[in-house]
């Protein structure tokens, strides 16, 4: 095996693979973020509802996305899901970049479920009584979980939830079995092309962790930085 | 979406044996449970190690489960798949290249699910274990690790949840487990792709829910039981 | 995090020192172990491909690998492998020989061997009628699908430089992309699209495979470099099968007037293996 060459995958047209792959990745990972949390949120309050119906569809809704795998999603809502669509929808997917589309689809709902549920954990770790003190001074429901449960809980929810969007950046690598272009994709092109695969390999784990270890010190700042009051 | 599973069920449940190698659900359950049982050993002692006293010991590990945890498993599949036999020497396939891959990977998890139990034991239990004339090791043995243990247990459970569905990327290196083969499905036939994929999405379903009910049965037991335990 | 270098460098170097392992004579091997493992796709009718029904390997390629077996005098075992994983997967030795739809490049010479040429075919594109493309031209900044990890998506590019390009994994993935109008085309050998072209069945009338080919290839079995004796033995396999007629009724029965492929001569014979 040829010594380890680091140029022979660095040249002008792998590097712009790569690094387009890369670009994609985080594009990927803010969009689902941002989709994903609203998600969760609405996903969270269901479960914690006095209506049972919300309960129940909130419920349905979690365990039904978190006991299938992400692959599966994914393979889903590429093959399976623009099927069931009206012809003129599915035309305009297919001209827009279905692959991304997609991806992002899945990975939101998937992503959308593990944060309702670390959302819930948070907000029941904040003590009842603040909710039945907030209820007794007249506060409504929402009102009560918007000015004061929700901003407490906000402290006990951030570190989990950014090891779930930890969680995101990586998962954004199975997208490449339905054919989006990220940044795994364009590794396995990269090795393809190159006949090189511990160099393309070291790179893209390198890029990887280079974004997962922001992400790790992010949570660790916050946990200085805001620890968790107990009452 | 019926008579898929009619047609189909026996491929979908052993893949091509005995005719070829094992596949199918059977695989998927085969693969998850080896992981798990060969990751639980891996994970103790790296748990171990990351709460040891001594440096050496704890920083390399701590990185290494840091580097580990940061990296995409699809990463660390192929990082086996692709140089694992050039380490070892010998010609591995892919299930054994994915139980690799899944062990190492899982291990690094429960490491951390192993470290925050046995720091959720009180400092107060090692000291009356050492002040009673037990060496570390004694004290972990007979003392600490069996009470974490059951700290541990509803994650651990939740761990073989995550596992299962991560042998579904063993689809990626051509791994006949059940969602490759219901992919290989939806190819012959085409035109039932909504049927076949449910089909899929509902094994792992029943397949994981279950598992994950357990776990929060086994939590709520112990939260019961851990109620009247004095705190020391 | 000053950890990460040095165990990413340890594992690494520790990869590449462990890849000096001896060359021993890979022919002597097989016959010791009694069989002969071959890679194979597994999922690229008719050159090799599982009948989900019966539930086993069989193809061209697969009845190739029986005959160089039974002349090494040891048993045929096909295993499957992704189009990726072909090379990597030879050179170490997970797999004897490839009989993989491996088309003999320039390229590809300086990591394996190849033996005689066992199919010459080229790729083509296969189009949707109503999309109105009647010339490769015409896929200018248009969307194709293939499968990925071979040479169907460098020789596309080198053909149509603005074309977009979607991989996945297998090409009978590709090609639901492509019947689901994700794509306008779905680049492939022409044996297997051919193949899937006869599989459409009464929906042939809505594709057609284009007529200009995008790339002429030589399909050949991979061989591991440096092993003499098992390439001088392969390919005295395969010219014994072409001066005993086998050859050709290999060819007629998976790719004859009889299959879906319907070719009705062979304009190969498997003597050279020049490209």
């Amino acid at each position: 095996m040829p010594h380890f060459d680091l140029a022979a995958v660095l040249t002008d047209e792998f590097r712009g693979w790569l690094i387009s792959g890369f670009l994609l990745s985080l594009e990927l990972t803010l969009i689902v973020w941002l989709l994903a949390l609203p998600l969760a949120t609405f996903t969270a309050l269901c479960r914690l509802s006095s209506l049972a119906p919300a309960r129940w569809v909130g419920f349905a809704l979690v365990e039904g996305i978190r006991n299938i795998p992400l692959l599966v999603h994914l393979l889903f809502w590429y093959f399976a899901v623009p099927e069931l669509l009206p012809e003129s929808i599915r035309a305009w997917l297919y001209e827009h970049n279905a692959e991304f589309i997609c991806a992002a689809g899945g990975l939101t709902l998937y992503t959308a479920a593990f944060m309702a549920e670390d959302i819930r954990s948070g907000i029941r770790a904040v003590p009842i009584t603040q909710l039945e003190a907030a209820r007794a001074l007249g506060f409504g429901f929402l009102a009560s979980m918007r000015r004061i449960v929700l901003p407490q809980a906000v402290r006990i929810i951030v570190p989990p939830l950014i090891s779930q969007s930890l969680n995101l950046w990586k998962n954004t690598s199975v997208a490449t079995v339905i054919g989006t272009a990220e940044l795994m994709y364009q590794a396995q092109r990269v090795e393809t092309a190159s006949f090189r695969g511990v160099e393309t390999f070291t790179l893209t784990t390198l890029a990887y962790l280079s974004v997962s270890l922001i992400i790790t010190a992010l949570a660790v700042w916050f946990q200085r930085r805001y620890p968790v009051r107990t009452a | 979406m019926i008579d898929i599973i009619d047609t189909y069920w026996l491929y979908f449940l052993v893949g091509q044996y005995p005719d070829g190698p094992l596949g199918g659900l059977v695989l998927t359950i085969l693969l998850g449970f080896s992981a798990l049982v060969l990751a639980l050993p891996f994970g103790v002692l790296l748990g171990l190690a990351r709460v040891s006293e001594r440096r050496w010991l704890r920083w390399p590990v701590t990185a290494l489960v840091y580097i580990v945890r940061g990296t995409p498993l699809l990463m660390v599949i192929f990082w086996a798949y692709f140089f694992l036999p050039s380490v070892t020497g010998h010609k591995t396939e892919q299930f054994s290249t994915m139980l690799t891959a899944l062990v190492f990977f899982n291990g690094m998890y429960i490491a951390e699910i192993v470290r925050a139990g046995i720091q959720g034991i009180a400092r107060g239990q090692m000291e009356c274990a050492r002040s009673l004339g037990l060496s570390y090791v004694q004290a972990m043995r007979y003392v600490i690790l069996p009470q974490a243990a059951r700290n541990m247990l509803p994650s651990l459970v939740n761990q073989f949840v995550t596992t299962l569905k991560e042998t579904s990327l063993g689809y990626i290196i051509g791994l006949a487990e059940v969602s490759f083969i219901a992919n290989q499905i939806n190819i012959q036939l085409l035109t039932r792709p909504v049927a076949v994929f449910s089909t899929l999405a509902l094994v792992y379903f029943v397949l994981c829910f279950g598992l994950s009910r357990l776990a929060y049965y086994l939590e709520v037991r112990h939260s019961r039981t851990a109620a009247g335990t004095a705190r020391s | 995090m000053k950890a990460i270098a040095p165990v990413t460098l340890a594992a690494v170097l520790t990869g590449l020192l462990s890849m000096h392992a001896a060359v021993a004579d890979q022919l002597a091997d097989i016959r010791k172990k009694g069989e002969l493992v071959c890679g194979v796709l597994g999922t690229d009718e008719p050159m090799s491909f599982i009948d989900a029904r019966t539930r086993t390997l069989i193809g061209y390629e697969v009845d190739l690998c029986e005959a160089v077996a039974k002349k090494i005098g040891v048993s045929a075992k096909p295993r499957q492998l992704a189009v990726a994983a072909r090379i990597p997967e030879l050179q170490q030795g997970r797999v004897d020989i490839l009989a993989a739809t491996l088309t003999h490049t320039k390229e590809r010479e300086a990591v394996v061997d190849f033996s005689l040429n066992t199919f010459v075919t080229g790729q083509r594109v296969m189009v949707r009628k109503d999309s109105g493309i009647t010339k490769v031209a015409q896929l200018a900044g248009k969307k194709v699908v293939t499968v990925k990890g071979g040479t169907q998506e460098p020789n596309m590019r080198k053909a149509v430089p603005t074309v977009e390009v979607v991989t996945f994994e297998t090409a009978p993935q590709a090609f639901v992309a492509l019947q689901q109008r994700k794509a306008i085309g779905f680049v492939n050998d022409e044996v297997s699209l051919l193949d899937a072209f006869g599989k459409l069945g009464p929906a042939q009338k809505d594709y057609v495979v284009l007529t200009e080919s995008i790339s002429v290839e030589a399909i050949a079995l991979g061989l591991r470099k440096n092993e003499p004796a098992l390439k001088t033995l392969v390919n005295d396999a395969l010219r014994e099968l072409e001066t005993s007629g086998q050859a050709e009724q290999l060819f007629f029965k998976w790719f004859g007037p009889s299959s879906r492929l319907k070719y009705q001569t062979r304009n190969f014979k498997i003597d050279s293996d020049r490209i």
